[in-house]
């Protein structure tokens, strides 16, 4: 070992770091700019709209329209975000929102089934449908994307075979008494159902332990599972949750427009999903959010009216949703990584 | 109160054909600090993962809490009904989230409803302060620096500890420390122990696990000693000194010579072309835990980097390749000077630079495909023929190479995943072979690799030296380091410290120079609690 032979290390002693607990970065999730952004970004959206064209826009009838014509795209919205805060994804919900729909139109209108009852059936449906979903992914252990993409055509095809590719007209105006007809200061009911949807979300992930070990699941799941978190059953519970809020979004629909059709809910999935990724760049920045999500979907219906108010043609509420939903990814991953 | 706090008996754990412990009796105390020394691979994790529950220990075993005596196998998860806890090298935290979530979503009990953010990051601002760590609990983990991740860490699982001996009544509990100071610098290992003495000051038992001799001798009261998984001391930290311990921890030497039978390796010194800028060159290099590294191969020589976990000679590869970015440093390969902030892979391989990473599955193969297109992946337009692929011509070279390689199966059109370690190594080698690169960098190139693929790859290594490879190769295993190095460079806190060469390379040289390293350059360096100006 002769040659074994130890060099001085420069600065090894004297270093002056050992001075009491180094500075820690005191962030939290997000500057105030960051939570505020979307919020902000919404508020201008509205005085550009409002100054370009202020009769209209600002009618009673207009706000009425913003608030209480996306709810559907809400509820949808809300359904996307609990696969979504766990780690997973579901594609299938618009499918799932349609086979809702139609089971509801059929049941009410083709064999006279009180439509209450009709309601029901939807629903449980729908958490069938999570089920299956949760059964795939979770129990099987596949990718969530390319499952529920898979799933959700399924069930599209269920739609259509039901309603025997025709729309169902004449459902029990009971149900768009209480979805679209009935107001609260002059905004539809059904608008109050997705709002108090979203507070029960946003309640259940922020303060309560059952929410913060979701986080665990979507954020860490490796560490969750170390931890004791049955990530499995939150996962399942997502799901299935899922499930049950997409088909109420399809009973909206089928309250909105009285009918339902074999393509119907289908067409709210990207937009929720535009809303769910915008809203993750506000209120808690980096994480999908339900309050965050509401504020999304006003966004985007504020976007939409005001281009259909000034004449846009049908194309522009797609341009819209789709460039939302590009610039909101982007946005989020951005927010992620910090 | 019985009179330990942990005793386990004749623990023994057989894994196929090796034993990775044989009758291991350990006892903790009330209230000390125990260290479990012991080479890689000498059954520490074993033990531990004995203790968590993850493994089952053979029948005959008996393991002891607090006096009463536990059946074993332990079911996974209840360990923490024992009050044991872990803390392992990863800490077990959320990253993305912040520290008072990661107190919330793990704990036991607390809230089970309307959780008042408030009031609880003011308990956790409190609780974490009362085991001296002062992190504000509405900082998200990423954004700590990791001393204060490990202290947050720690504090829980101290937390975790004392809430279960409020709750039951008991009077001991015990904390396993899994290498909790590999990654921290070495002025800020003190905060560490300033936590510990709190922890045992507050009635736990801790299992302090730790290759950093230094860190051991500053905290712990005793020490137990595995070697091939069997117990080769208990002792007295007052009665044993550094030597001491260095030499029960890798063996007698004779012991050692035993067990090194495939030595052809360098006992015959070569001359090599030293003329700077001939081979390769590191000049400088500050990056992962390296904070100005100097290195230089010659054309032909094999260098071996030796070190700690944590002292960054695992970093040095990748960093040269521009795998992971090197904040300064300059790297020169036959004669053409690269800056290493703004490296990249593609740069590296056009410079003659060969990378073998250590996680093979994840970096080295695609496991789905076929083991030519694998080989000849760097290669491929020179199969080209009239702008379409010859795939023939590409398998029949393949399938050269697998001969020449010994790659078992000979079928070079099955997917690399099938193959063996050994074989699936082999492929990554013969891939870079193919370029003929001017130096080719090694990081634990014969983990999960048999022993005879072992030979068959040490021998195509020195063969392509002989052309004038330089080689730098990153191991663990001193044996492997003494057996294929001209020369071995040891690694201590970010530099190049000492050179074992020539005649004097041998595992036990390699090892003692190694933790001789940590010890004189501090790899952890304490400066002890009291000294820490407050």
């Amino acid at each position: 070992m002769s040659t074994t032979d130890v060099a001085e290390r420069a600065g090894a002693e004297g270093t002056p770091g050992g001075a009491g607990v180094p500075p820690t970065p005191k962030k939290s999730r997000g500057s105030w700019a960051e939570k505020a952004a979307l919020p902000l970004a919404w508020l201008v959206l509205f005085i550009v709209f409002a100054a370009l064209n202020p009769e209209r826009f600002l009618s009673m009838g207009n706000i009425s329209n913003i608030l209480g014509s996306q709810s559907i795209l809400f509820m949808i919205a809300l359904a996307a975000l609990l696969p979504s805060m766990v780690g997973d994804i579901d594609l299938s919900l618009g499918g799932i929102g349609g086979l809702s729909a139609i089971l509801v139109a059929v049941l009410n209108v083709q064999h006279a089934m009180p439509i209450g009852l009709a309601c029901l059936i939807g629903i449980a449906a729908g958490a069938l449908c999570g089920a299956v979903n949760a059964l795939f992914v979770v129990r099987f252990k596949t990718e969530p994307f390319i499952m529920t993409l898979g799933t959700g055509t399924f069930f599209a095809g269920l739609v259509f075979w039901i309603a025997n590719s025709t729309t169902i007209v004449g459902v029990s105006s009971t149900l768009s008494e209480w979805t679209y007809i009935r107001v609260i200061a002059g905004v539809p009911i059904q608008f109050y159902y997705c709002v108090l949807m979203m507070l029960v979300i946003w309640y259940v992930a922020t303060y309560t332990p059952l929410g913060v070990r979701a986080l665990f699941v979507g954020q860490s799941r490796d560490v969750a599972a170390l931890s004791g978190i049955k990530s499995d059953r939150i996962r399942w519970g997502a799901f299935v949750l899922a499930g049950v809020i997409a088909a109420l979004g399809g009973i909206l629909y089928v309250g909105t427009t009285g009918s339902a059709g074999p393509s119907s809910v289908g067409s709210f999935l990207l937009p929720a999903y535009a809303a769910i990724f915008l809203g993750a760049t506000a209120i808690q920045p980096g994480r999908f959010n339900a309050l965050g999500t509401g504020v999304a979907v006003l966004f985007l219906a504020t976007g939409v009216a005001g281009l259909q108010l000034l004449g846009a043609q049908d194309y522009a509420q797609q341009l819209f949703y789709g460039g939302a939903l590009v610039a909101a990814v982007t946005l989020s991953r951005y927010l992620r990584r910090t | 109160m019985s009179s330990t706090a942990l005793e386990l008996h004749n623990i023994s754990k057989v894994f196929g054909a090796t034993r990775a412990l044989s009758d291991v009796d350990m006892t903790v105390q009330h209230g000390e600090v125990l260290a479990l020394l012991g080479e890689n691979g000498c059954g520490k994790s074993t033990l531990v993962k004995v203790l968590a529950g993850v493994h089952e220990p053979e029948p005959g075993g008996r393991l002891v809490v607090d006096g009463t005596d536990v059946p074993l196998p332990m079911p996974l998860g209840t360990s923490s009904h024992l009050g044991l806890c872990f803390v392992h090298q990863d800490l077990g935290l959320a990253r993305p989230l912040t520290v008072l979530e990661n107190l919330l979503g793990t704990q036991e009990g607390g809230p089970r409803w309307n959780i008042r953010w408030g009031r609880e990051a003011r308990r956790a601002r409190e609780m974490l302060r009362s085991y001296g760590v002062t992190v504000d609990p509405l900082a998200v983990v990423n954004q700590l620096p990791p001393v204060d991740q490990a202290l947050v860490a720690i504090a829980r699982a101290a937390e975790q500890l004392k809430q279960y001996r409020e709750r039951t009544g008991a009077t001991s509990s015990v904390l396993v420390l899994d290498e909790p100071t590999v990654f921290l610098p070495e002025e800020e290992v003190s905060f560490l122990f300033d936590l510990i003495r709190t922890v045992v000051a507050g009635g736990s038992s801790v299992i302090f696990i730790s290759h950093d001799l230094p860190a051991v001798r500053e905290i712990a009261d005793r020490l137990t000693v595995l070697r091939d998984g069997r117990v080769v001391a208990h002792a007295s930290m007052a009665d044993v000194t550094d030597d001491q311990i260095v030499e029960l921890i890798v063996g007698p030497a004779a012991a050692m010579k035993a067990t090194f039978g495939h030595g052809e390796g360098s006992t015959l010194e070569r001359t090599f072309d030293r003329t700077p800028g001939a081979g390769l060159e590191v000049t400088g290099l500050v990056g992962g835990r390296l904070t100005g590294l100097d290195l230089s191969v010659a054309p032909g020589e094999v260098v071996g980097l030796a070190g700690l976990l944590g002292s960054g000679a695992e970093d040095v590869p990748y960093l040269l390749f521009g795998a992971r970015p090197a904040d300064a440093g300059e790297v020169t390969v036959h004669g053409s000077a690269m800056p290493l902030p703004g490296q990249q892979p593609a740069i590296a391989v056009d410079a003659g630079l060969a990378l073998i990473p250590a996680d093979r599955r994840r970096d080295a193969i695609a496991p789905a495909v076929s083991v030519a297109e694998n080989m000849m992946l760097l290669v491929v337009p020179r199969f080209r023929r009239r702008g379409v692929l010859d795939n023939r011509k590409l398998r029949s070279t393949a399938d050269q190479r697998a001969d020449a390689l010994d790659v078992r199966p000979r079928r070079t059109s099955v997917p690399v995943g099938t193959l063996s370690g050994g074989n699936a190594q082999k492929v990554v080698l013969a891939k870079w072979l193919e370029i003929s690169p001017r130096v080719l960098l090694l990081h634990e190139p014969t983990q999960g690799v048999d022993v005879a693929a072992r030979a068959e790859i040490y021998r195509v290594i020195k063969r392509a030296t002989e052309t004038g490879m330089s080689v730098l190769w990153v191991s663990s295993d001193f044996d492997e380091l003494a057996t294929v190095s001209d020369r071995v460079v040891v690694v201590s806190g970010g530099i190049a410290v000492s050179t074992v060469s020539g005649a004097d390379i041998t595992p036990e040289a390699i090892t003692t120079a190694v933790y001789g390293a940590a010890r004189a350059t501090g790899e952890s360096t304490i400066t002890t609690a009291e000294a820490v100006p407050s």
